[in-house]
């Protein structure tokens, strides 16, 4: 079952691309493409791609090579539309509070030089284990770097929000939920298969992926068009024992 | 391999991470209710009075350097004790705020943008006070302005106040209104 070109492969490589179509359909007619236009492009991309690579892996005629060079385009576009939507995502959790807005796009803008170099010296160590298909070994080596600065830009996000206690509103959080897991995920196994890991198990990295992938999606459709729970919308006054507290000391200052 | 091993572990903790997130953010979801109940008093007059640098002044002048220096520690510390308190006040009005920002009315609206505006600017205020205060204990000699953080607690009080008075009109908020 968990061998490549199984039913199960089969599945896990269409199915989600297809899920996505779905979703970026259903955003459209949904009127979130406003509020998430990177986001739509993004699932049309990526499901695209990946059924472009789908087809490219099945049909006889496309060679070894050539389904690499599909890949490798496909990564580059790919990893363009990814930091595109990292952008939409920090702009919509920060964008409307100037206090955070700028302190946020200068800290972003230094973690990013920071992960670009730290992805930078770990593909100078990755080793090109098919001096034969370097291309191969090479896409690997892109994946790592990709997912290395995606998942970092990413957990900066989360952390800064946290720290802030900034809320999310439910779509921004499915996003970069779904996004985080995903990047985390990509990340290990992309490392192991640059670093010349799992050779002859890389079919079971491979599952994984995709599973993630699948995972990721429903996250995306659950977070993006379930109705969510409304929170005390009304019922969110500040508390009068508070307000008294904050009256004392303000009055102290006035008698100064 | 070594490589992959640390960046494995790398992936492996960005996920708890974000993980732990996404399970905190359900919990405060659910738990917004009695949030205002975590803000805790403030007596501004003191920390103003552990701030003002001519006290700092008068006690260099009068104590000798080694005995000086642990009394600014000692106010130092309790300085940071404040400003702990200032930032996790704020943080608990950020949520406040952005629960208020969900309901319909659009004065109530902006008086919960404004809060939560002031709020982040004093807890990233107030994140860096501390990383002077801190870097001050270190050097006790050294001066630093705290200042700003006072009045933006101020500013925030008003903020927070203002919101008060516009999803309670029924209880005006008076200054006077103490005993």
């Amino acid at each position: 079952m968990l061998q490549a070109h199984s039913l199960l492969w089969h599945y896990l490589w269409v199915a989600p691309n297809v899920l996505l179509l779905i979703l970026a359909a259903l955003i459209w007619r949904r009127e979130l493409r406003k509020q998430f236009p990177v986001f739509l492009i993004f699932a049309v991309v990526i499901a695209i791609e990946q059924l472009v690579l789908y087809a490219a892996d099945v049909i006889p005629a496309v060679s070894g090579p050539t389904f690499w060079r599909v890949f490798w385009a496909g990564l580059l576009v790919e990893a363009l539309v990814k930091f595109a939507l990292i952008g939409e995502l920090f702009g919509s959790v920060f964008g409307q509070y100037d206090s955070v807005a700028n302190l946020g796009r200068k800290v972003i803008r230094g973690v990013g030089i920071a992960l670009v170099l730290v992805a930078t010296i770990a593909a100078a160590f990755a080793p090109v284990d098919n001096p034969r298909f370097t291309v191969i070994s090479h896409a690997h080596i892109l994946d790592q770097t990709i997912y290395l600065i995606e998942c970092g830009l990413l957990l900066f996000i989360f952390l800064f929000a946290a720290y802030f206690k900034l809320g999310w509103n439910n779509a921004s959080f499915g996003i970069a939920l779904g996004l985080g897991i995903s990047a985390c995920v990509h990340l290990a196994t992309w490392a192991v298969m640059a670093n010349g890991g799992m050779m002859d198990k890389r079919h079971l990295l491979d599952f994984l992926n995709m599973a993630t992938y699948h995972v990721c999606v429903l996250i995306w459709f659950y977070y993006l068009l379930l109705p969510q729970k409304v929170v005390t919308k009304s019922a969110v006054p500040l508390p009068e024992h508070s307000l008294a507290v904050w009256n004392q000391e303000l009055e102290r200052l006035l008698h100064q | 391999m070594n490589l992959a091993f640390v960046l494995v572990i790398a992936a492996v903790l960005a996920l708890a991470t974000i993980l732990s997130v996404a399970v905190t953010r359900s919990f405060q979801v659910r738990g917004s209710g009695g949030l205002s109940g975590t803000i805790r008093p403030i007596d501004v007059e003191a920390f103003r009075n552990l701030i003002n640098p001519d006290e700092d002044e008068y006690l260099r002048r009068r104590l000798p350097p080694g005995q000086f220096r642990v009394v600014r520690r000692e106010r130092l510390r309790a300085m940071a004790a404040y400003i702990h308190v200032v930032a996790s006040n704020a943080a608990v009005l950020v949520r406040v705020g952005q629960a208020a920002l969900a309901t319909g009315d659009a004065r109530v609206a902006d008086a919960a943008h404004d809060l939560v505006n002031d709020a982040l600017l004093l807890r990233r205020n107030a994140t860096v006070a501390l990383a002077r205060i801190y870097l001050a204990l270190a050097w006790p000699n050294s001066g630093f302005a705290a200042v700003p953080v006072v009045e933006r607690y101020e500013r925030l009080s008003g903020a927070a106040m203002l919101l008060g008075r516009l999803q309670n009109p029924a209880v005006p908020v008076r200054l006077s209104a103490l005993p």
